[in-house]
């Protein structure tokens, strides 16, 4: 009893910090090191029409054909590289952005083509798209 | 020394900190998407409320908020939501750049199969990347 009287008689009676510092700093350590950032995502659309019996020939010759294969793409039957598909996309948009584009994927495709595909058209404001599977 | 100042601002970060960790996520995330840098940015204010994500990872699993599905169970869920707040909501297929289209056209059919009839999808890419890619 006498010891903690003359504690809490003394003059500058002091709170030790230190543990509490400590533990903030890790907390703080914690949350930086588990923070994760989200990438911004996007969406590219398109439509999937059923297939009609009754299409016009001289409608298909106003479309556009990408064929995306495990190996690259087929515009209107001719095998390129992306770069390639970007530049001669970008000619038809210079053209006409509401031409038909159809993209038509073959089973063993990777999707990263499908969208890479749908991204430069996208690029380019092509507004009508289809996708057809093969 | 005055600490007061120091332990104000600590205290800030710490409560910064708190408030923006997110725990659990309820995207999958083994799914590495493709870049897209000329869609649409998906913004949290902009997305309808009623928009359906489904997930599609390497190996072909279907999931929605990181819930496995048969594709009979999205099948049911689709005609279900069509029955309930017709076919005018968005749907997003948030797919793996790996998967094969094969994979892919299984959701779409499904989505544009008889009981459902969306004929309007959206596939979700990245637009910017601000995370670590966890490789390829």
């Amino acid at each position: 009893m006498a010891y903690i009287r003359k504690r809490v008689r003394g003059e500058h009676p002091k709170l030790d910090m230190t543990p509490m510092i400590d533990v903030v700093f890790q907390l703080l350590i914690f949350f930086v090191v588990t923070l994760k950032q989200e990438d911004i995502l996007s969406k590219l659309s398109a439509a999937r029409p059923a297939p009609d019996p009754n299409a016009k020939p001289e409608k298909q010759l106003e479309t556009i054909n990408i064929i995306v294969a495990p190996q690259g793409f087929l515009l209107n039957g001719r095998p390129m590289r992306k770069e390639e598909l970007d530049r001669q996309i970008g000619q038809f948009a210079a053209i006409s952005t509401t031409a038909m584009v159809v993209v038509r994927c073959t089973a063993d495709s990777p999707h990263a083509f499908l969208v890479q595909a749908l991204d430069i058209c996208n690029k380019h404001k092509m507004v009508n798209l289809s996708i057809f599977s093969m | 020394m005055d600490m007061t100042p120091m332990i104000d601002v600590v205290f800030q970060l710490i409560i910064f900190f708190v408030v923006t960790l997110k725990m659990t996520t309820d995207v999958n995330p083994d799914i590495i998407l493709e870049d897209g840098k000329h869609g649409v940015t998906i913004t949290q204010d902009k997305t309808p409320p009623t928009t359906l994500e489904i997930e599609l990872d390497r190996k072909g699993r279907i999931s929605i908020h990181n819930a496995t599905l048969s594709e009979g169970q999205l099948r049911e869920i689709l005609r279900a939501r069509v029955n309930r707040i017709g076919r005018e909501f968005p749907v997003l297929i948030r797919a793996d750049r790996r998967t094969q289209h094969e994979k892919v056209k299984r959701i779409m059919d499904i989505c544009t199969g008889p009981g459902v009839g969306i004929w309007k999808l959206s596939f979700v890419a990245v637009q910017e990347h601000k995370a670590h890619r966890a490789g390829n």
